[in-house]
């Protein structure tokens, strides 16, 4: 087992008072804490100094801390308790962080409640909840689906934490929208003794499909003509999660316009979304002499400057 | 097949770490989650979303040790970013399919 040196996690000399302490601390927390840094690595550092200052921020257990420190300085090699250690000021968790839990094998076999009265810690505490991100596609969405979810589950046993795979078939209900959680009662992390297990939230996410954009219970397609389609007014074939669909596209058409199709977006609670054709004008790749003289023909005829406004 | 829930009641809540029954109205006063289920804190049930952000902010209020004022501005403040980065995301999308 290491030795953790707190004050050197904290940044702050063994002499230093409380509030410099507490003021390392909030200045660590808020930069390392994963609910405002979404860095990998920012959880595991917030950890460390959580660890830290549950340790310092009380002057029992600090004192306890700097006796082990001074014990620790001496020449051999690792770290071991003094014999017959044992804190009078047991950490039960009950107050702290919610990664208390994935506090170091250091903080556990000092001060933990699962160091060297393992029926303590049997007495309580519920599962941890866990959350991992589903990825859903829109044609799933579209109805009731059922999908397959792996996860791993970390299980503290003889302190040690071991993983444990775990699988299940859940149904995912219809309209499930991009950044629901959906609540997995009992899956989640398991309970200590009789201590019930924690949640699974599952958090969806629809995969970007090749075709249609999601705008809450709507899709967005972008649908590409030509410019004699626009201006002349066409029908076209549309696809739709669940078919194609014929739209009448007017003379006169201009890009950027959005045509509702009533009822073909995602499944809601009380009824279908609607399904926006975005309009997209392409321009041919090429033009031979003839299109290139039909083109010429037009520029004239039209007389049409969409940059009038600018030779004011 | 697993059951899917899509609330948490208050009496769950509390099975967590941090959580009391006090602590949820403190957090609902200041407008982070809203409830269902009437004026008796007991029987207050969440959706997902909200016990989400409830957990976000009783982690905060803990860890920071920042008051319920400055919590709630976090937490919208967080909503705001996560609901702008999922638009610009979407537009960036449709963005590149219009100019492609």
């Amino acid at each position: 087992m290491d030795f953790k040196d707190y004050y050197q996690l904290l940044g702050v000399s063994p002499d230093s008072d409380s509030k410099s302490i507490k003021t390392a601390y909030r200045k660590l927390a808020r930069k390392y804490h994963p609910d405002m840094n979404p860095d990998a690595d920012a959880e595991e550092k917030f950890k460390e100094v959580a660890e830290a200052y549950e340790v310092l921020k009380d002057t029992q257990r600090r004192a306890e801390y700097d006796e082990l420190r001074e014990y620790s300085s001496r020449p051999d090699a690792g770290f071991e308790p003094p014999p017959g250690w044992q804190t009078n000021n047991r950490f039960n968790g009950t107050e702290s962080t919610h990664f208390e839990s994935d506090f170091s094998d250091f903080f556990n076999s000092m001060f933990g409640a699962n160091g060297s009265e393992p029926e303590q810690r049997s007495r309580g505490s519920r599962g941890q909840d866990a959350e991992i991100e589903m990825p859903v596609f829109l044609e799933e969405a579209v109805s009731e689906t059922s999908k397959l979810v792996e996860y791993l589950i970390p299980v503290y046993e003889a302190g040690q934490v071991n993983e444990v795979k775990k699988s299940l078939k859940v149904k995912i209900p219809a309209g499930i929208v991009d950044g629901e959680r959906i609540r997995l009662k009992g899956q989640g992390g398991y309970g200590q003794g009789d201590a019930p297990h924690g949640d699974l939230y599952l958090h969806i996410r629809l995969v970007p499909h090749p075709l249609f954009d999601v705008e809450g219970h709507n899709l967005v397609i972008t649908v590409p003509l030509t410019p004699w389609e626009a201006a002349l007014g066409a029908k076209v074939t549309i696809p739709t999660l669940t078919g194609k669909i014929n739209l009448t596209i007017a003379a006169n058409s201009r890009a950027g316009q959005r045509l509702r199709i009533k009822g073909k977006g995602m499944r809601t609670k009380t009824g279908n979304g609607d399904m926006f054709a975005l309009l997209k004008i392409v321009m041919p790749p090429s033009a031979n002499d003839e299109v290139k003289a039909l083109w010429q023909s037009l520029a004239e005829k039209a007389a049409f400057s969409p940059r009038k406004e600018w030779s004011n | 097949m697993t059951e899917v829930v899509m609330w948490v009641s208050v009496g769950e809540l509390c099975q967590c770490g941090g959580f009391t029954e006090q602590i949820i109205v403190e957090a609902v006063d200041h407008g982070i989650a809203q409830p269902a289920g009437g004026n008796n804190s007991a029987d207050w049930m969440f959706d997902t979303a909200g016990a989400h952000w409830l957990r976000k902010a009783v982690r905060l209020h803990h860890d920071l040790e920042i008051d319920w004022i400055a919590i709630s501005m976090v937490v919208d403040l967080l909503q705001q970013n996560e609901s702008l980065k999922r638009q610009s995301l979407a537009f960036e999308q449709q963005l590149g399919r219009f100019i492609d």
